[in-house]
């Protein structure tokens, strides 16, 4: 059994070098093509000309009015909900947390439906999604992270153990998921319908005008957590060593949870609840590089998180799907895998989970 | 000489219930002390206390002089370091990357090591015999390798004062005195004060210098272990503890078990004690 662990661990470090610019390069073949492929489809020549050559033509439209904006948000997002996944694994010391586990996600939506599926029921003037897609749904999806968050925080301060924090988080997303299941029954056509829709993801919300705010918000939010990577390693180490190593435990995990949950929600409230990105990502950049060493995690999990979900917006923009098709069911066919593939790899190496 | 740790009628417990009654004990530059007792016996709740993740009932602690709380998290991790028996299992946390942590608390935003501080951590690695196992990851390490691992993580964050809860738990007995050896030279060479717990009375016995002994609601008695047993203090704080649990015991006959006993360990190969026959007898037989 010995023997067997030291072959596949000891396996060489790969040259970081050589994979981070393959990183990058697949990000950038994979952000042409998610400008290039569409329901509308152009050709390779007109593509470029439209794209580098300023015409007015209904190509050069659809490339930077549509295209642009939606694959610069799904890159953004890729990288804010992989980012914010390791935070929670890291902090929580289990490879199976990510925000939503904490219900961050959860009370994301709850938000949306109370203000979705109550401002319907209550006759307000709602009949298409177009109203509520832009300024309510953001807010409303806002303000029920928060909530949840700031629940979180407060709770955070009076448990000792982490793993009671994340049985909290599943209780909270339940607690939310049933008022949301509740709203649903007592809401009418209209507004389950725009909910429904929102809750499928979609990287097509965020309006070219709210674009420079998300993405600089995102930005903030990733350099943010770099920062914290010396704390992040140290609580690998387990809380009392970290503790030990100058670390202010409380302080360090309300930062890690602020920061993490505020990228969470500011992504769930533009894109919908999107879920396994934040789960996987991570994990396949610990495996591609062969680290733990958050110094080269943060940056390597954001740009895999970034060329998954452009990967996931292309394959749910393929010509044949007509349109798009629900950006979460792609990520979960996706990303569920990977965390199988995780499970059963780890339990070679750990006796628990 | 000016004391390391000391304490002033401390107590010690949780929800303003004390354990043991007040604590005055002391330590000093290059003493090795075992704190024993059996399980419960508030070994761990008293280490929370003096290394400050665990606020006292009453009464201070002083490090050097000045009180622990006053000190920064950040001046405290650089007067003493912990060794416990949680681990991490990070799938790739390699030796190095534990190791060199404890170098952390020395460096920038960036944690860039200087020439010397790798210089330190390869040191360290050689002090505890695990140079070869530098780019190995933690988690495919043995139990003595893992333990060594943290000590070394120890030595390098450069700490006069180490606590080691428990080190000796999990390893075998070639393991243990492997342990007790790299203490020693700790104590001998590099001046550090080590306080270490353990409810394996064989070890105490037989390698501490000197020895604070627990028991639930008894009050801490200090002295050498030979004080201890003569007083009969041994007996009375372990023995309701040794009927119950399968304590294994040395027979004290053996020729290197007896050097080790009056105090000169240093010779004992550890590898000559891997098939002994004397090894694994129980307490009863004692």
């Amino acid at each position: 059994m010995a023997s067997d662990i030291d072959h596949t661990i000891r396996r060489k470090t790969p040259p970081i070098a050589l994979v981070s610019i393959a990183i990058l390069a697949v990000g950038i073949v994979l952000f042409i093509l998610n400008l290039r492929y569409g329901s509308v489809s152009i050709p390779w020549n007109e593509f470029w000309d439209a794209l580098l050559h300023g015409d007015t033509s209904t190509y050069r439209a659809i490339i930077l009015d549509y295209r642009l904006p939606q694959a610069i948000t799904a890159l953004l997002a890729g990288i804010g909900l992989s980012v914010s996944g390791l935070l929670m694994q890291t902090l929580f010391r289990n490879p199976l947390a990510d925000p939503s586990l904490l219900g961050i996600s959860s009370g994301a939506s709850l938000g949306v439906a109370f203000v979705v599926l109550l401002g319907t029921a209550t006759g307000l003037s709602v009949s298409t999604l177009s109203l509520w897609s832009t300024f309510g749904v953001t807010i409303a999806a806002f303000l029920g992270a928060f909530a949840v968050l700031l629940l979180i925080l407060a709770l955070s301060s009076r448990l000792r153990s982490m793993v009671s924090l994340v049985l909290v988080g599943i209780m909270i997303a339940y607690i939310a998921g049933s008022v949301t299941d509740i709203l649903k029954f007592f809401s009418q056509k209209e507004g389950l319908h725009s909910f429904v829709i929102w809750g499928m993801g979609s990287f097509s919300n965020v309006s070219k005008a709210q674009l420079p705010f998300f993405a600089i918000a995102v930005l903030v939010g990733s350099i943010g957590s770099f920062l914290l990577f010396k704390t992040l390693n140290l609580l690998l180490l387990g809380e009392r060593y970290a503790e030990n190593l100058g670390v202010n435990i409380k302080r360090s995990s309300m930062l890690i949870i602020l920061v993490s949950g505020f990228l969470t929600a500011l992504i769930t409230a533009f894109c919908g609840p999107i879920a396994f990105l934040g789960l996987a990502v991570p994990h396949i950049a610990r495996f591609l590089f062969r680290s733990s060493d958050h110094k080269l995690l943060i940056p390597a999990t954001a740009f895999l998180g970034m060329d998954l979900a452009l990967f996931c917006n292309l394959i749910a923009r393929l010509p044949s799907f007509e349109g798009n098709l629900p950006i979460n069911s792609v990520t979960a066919l996706i990303g569920a895998p990977i965390v199988l593939w995780v499970i059963f790899h780890r339990q070679r190496y750990t006796k628990t989970m | 000489m000016q004391e390391v740790l000391q304490t002033y009628h401390l107590l010690i417990g949780y929800k303003g219930q004390p354990l043991i009654p007040e604590v005055n004990v002391s330590l000093g530059e290059g003493d090795i002390v075992a704190l024993a007792g059996p399980n419960g016996s508030g070994k761990t709740t008293l280490f929370k206390t003096l290394s400050a993740s665990l606020k006292p009932i009453s009464g201070e602690v002083t490090l050097f002089g000045k009180k622990l709380q006053d000190y920064s998290p950040t001046e405290r991790s650089s007067l003493f370091s912990l060794v416990l028996t949680e681990k991490p299992d990070d799938l790739f946390l390699k030796v190095f990357d534990i190791v060199s942590s404890g170098r952390y608390p020395h460096l920038g935003l960036l944690a860039r090591l200087s020439e010397q501080d790798e210089q330190i951590i390869y040191e360290s690695l050689e002090t505890v015999g695990i140079s070869h196992l530098v780019n190995r990851s933690f988690v495919s390490l043995s139990d003595g390798e893992q333990q060594k691992v943290m000590i070394a993580k120890a030595l390098v964050q450069d700490t006069p004062l180490i606590f080691m809860d428990e080190p000796a738990a999990f390893l075998d007995y070639p393991s243990k005195i492997e342990l007790v050896n790299i203490m020693h030279k700790l104590s001998r060479e590099k001046h550090k004060t080590i306080l270490f717990s353990s409810h394996d009375l064989d070890l105490l016995l037989r390698h501490a210098d000197r020895m604070w002994v627990m028991a639930p609601q008894q009050p801490l008695r200090q002295g050498t272990p030979k004080e201890l047993v003569e007083q009969g203090i041994i007996d009375e704080y372990f023995k309701p503890i040794v009927a119950k649990e399968e304590f294994y015991w040395m027979t004290s006959e053996h020729p290197d078990l007896k050097t080790c006993f009056s105090g000169d360990w240093s010779g004992i190969d550890a590898n000559s004690l891997r098939s002994n026959e004397y090894y694994g007898r129980s307490i009863e037989s004692w």
